[in-house]
């Protein structure tokens, strides 16, 4: 059963589950990092990014390489006019770090029902964007796990080189290291919030594009990743790109290697008691929260 | 160059300034001394729109600035030295500077304003790529000062910068604010070692508990009977 071809196999799957689960957590990480706040409407954006890609490929019947940025730009839309509306002006009034929280719960729920009411509570099935399957070495790998796989480090390193070179990236690194400061720098931090927010969604919705083939479509299903970015940040330390990414990594292929001895419906049972041991012997997170 | 008038500020139901005017002539130094406490920090925050003025005017290079944004004051001309030198620690000391050229008007020539810093402050330039975070205070307080002028600032204020460094440094530090002065920076500086700032300034306003309570040429201040004993020690 352990044969090197299936560990090699169950190694992809958990790479593209953690691929999944990095770009969540990014998402989550920056936002955290910059505006110091929880999104719980985080795990929506994702959702839509499912629904977009469904309503553009199925219903709409475009290709998928025109699909994936216009939905994946329209989430970005939503995020933007969403936080302009009703995270911006909580934003420095006394007890934001509580109301925003009720503010994007109430975003969730309200993002939730509205899937529900536009595209209803079936569960819906979107075809691989990429068909068949490579072989190599009696190996099978399906072409869309690894368009995920790739379409993950290209996302991750474009971001990471936004983030290190571009003027945008120093004034977001200036904003979350010290507001204040980068205040006197000149920087329109509320403006640099409206757009990290946007960016965050974008990253989410990406995440649901490209694995809605994988898990199906329905209003609920951005519910689990943002429980598992959750607990990959937290695993990674609050705070850390490199945590973010590493983590959603690890957890990744801890539940795929965990279904070679457990059935899968332990799968959540790992991931929680991987999230109490690193808490437990490194309660700061495995990368600690270094400034980016 | 920088007028406030009958300032009042408040923080939270308490107020913590009271009726403040006080004025900076172009090309000039003047101080603002005072102890611990009496509201300078406070006072520069406000002009810088850190902290919101609860009634008074604050015009800025003849801009009546009170309902522009802290950040669009920065491209008026107006550059702050936090007190607590407030560096990114996470940052090299060149992408501090960087970000110091942030504002549009200067952004496209950060490279000759980098090149400007790195002569007056050659020791930043040996440390370009070191985090912000392994600086020692004084040169914390140096890349404070370069990264202020990298916006190329009419107006820029000093808050503290004598704060933990040694004595010789201080001088040091000074040296280099009159250096800004003369090539046509106007300065407010702000501190609490009177002896260092009359020294270096041609104006001072006293502020104490809130309210300025004296203002004078720097030579009359150090004369003055009251500073000498409340602040002096003589």
């Amino acid at each position: 059963m352990f044969t090197l071809p299936i560990m090699i196999e169950q190694a992809v799957n958990g790479l593209v589950l953690g691929s999944m689960y990095a770009l969540v957590a990014t998402g989550l990480t920056l936002i955290w990092g910059t505006m110091k706040m929880l999104n719980f409407a985080h795990g929506e954006f994702y959702m839509l990014g499912g629904f977009g890609t469904y309503f553009g490929l199925m219903i709409l019947g475009l290709p998928p390489w025109l699909v994936v940025p216009i939905a994946v730009f329209l989430i970005f839309i939503i995020a933007f006019i969403l936080e302009k509306s009703i995270i911006s002006p909580l934003m420095g009034k006394p007890g934001w770090d509580i109301s925003t929280v009720v503010a994007t719960l109430g975003a969730g729920i309200f993002l939730q029902n509205f899937a529900f009411k536009f595209w209803g509570g079936d569960f819906l099935n979107v075809p691989y964007m990429f068909d068949g399957v490579l072989r190599i070495w009696g190996m099978a790998f399906a072409w869309h796990r690894l368009y995920i796989l790739a379409l993950t480090l290209v996302v991750i390193i474009t971001f990471w080189q936004i983030v290190k070179r571009t003027r945008f990236g120093l004034a977001l690194r200036a904003t979350a290291q010290d507001n204040e400061a980068a205040i006197l720098m000149g920087i329109p931090f509320r403006r640099i919030y409206t757009i990290t927010f946007g960016l965050s969604a974008s990253l989410a919705a990406l995440a649901g594009s490209a694995l809605a083939p994988i898990f199906s479509v329905n209003p609920w299903m951005g519910m689990v990743p943002l429980i598992k970015a959750l607990i990959v940040v937290i695993l990674g330390g609050l705070g850390s790109f490199t945590g973010a990414i590493l983590g959603g990594f690890i957890l990744g292929l801890c539940e795929s290697f965990s279904v070679l001895f457990l059935s899968s419906g332990w799968k959540d049972l790992i991931s929680f008691s991987l999230l109490i041991i690193i808490l437990v012997i490194k309660p700061s997170g495995l990368f600690g929260a270094k400034e980016w | 160059m920088l007028e406030v008038k009958d300032l009042q500020i408040y923080y939270g139901d308490a107020q913590a300034l009271w009726d403040i005017s006080i004025r900076v002539r172009p090309k000039e130094i003047c101080t603002l001394v005072g102890a611990n406490g009496a509201g300078k920090t406070t006072l520069l925050k406000a002009i810088c729109g850190l902290v919101p003025v609860a009634a008074g005017k604050i015009s800025l290079l003849g801009k009546d600035v009170k309902a522009v944004p802290a950040n669009e004051r920065v491209s008026l001309g107006l550059s702050m030295v936090p007190e607590g030198r407030k560096i990114f620690t996470g940052m090299t000391v060149e992408e501090n500077l960087k970000i110091g050229a942030y504002v549009n008007k200067v952004w496209n020539r950060k490279e000759e304003f980098l090149g400007k810093n790195y002569d007056l402050f050659p020791r930043l330039k040996e440390r370009r790529n070191q985090l912000g975070g392994t600086l020692s205070g004084g040169e914390r307080q140096m890349l404070a000062i370069a990264r202020a002028l990298m916006s190329q600032p009419d107006l820029l204020f000093l808050d503290e910068p004598s704060l933990g460094l040694s004595p010789k440094f201080v001088d040091h530090v000074m040296e280099i604010v009159r250096s800004i002065n003369d090539q046509g920076v106007t300065i407010l500086l702000v501190e609490q070692n009177i002896n260092i700032a009359l020294g270096v300034a041609q104006r001072g306003y006293v502020l104490e508990s809130g309210r300025i309570v004296m203002h004078d040429d720097a030579g009359a201040l150090l004369a003055n009977p009251h500073i000498k004993e409340a602040y002096l020690g003589m």
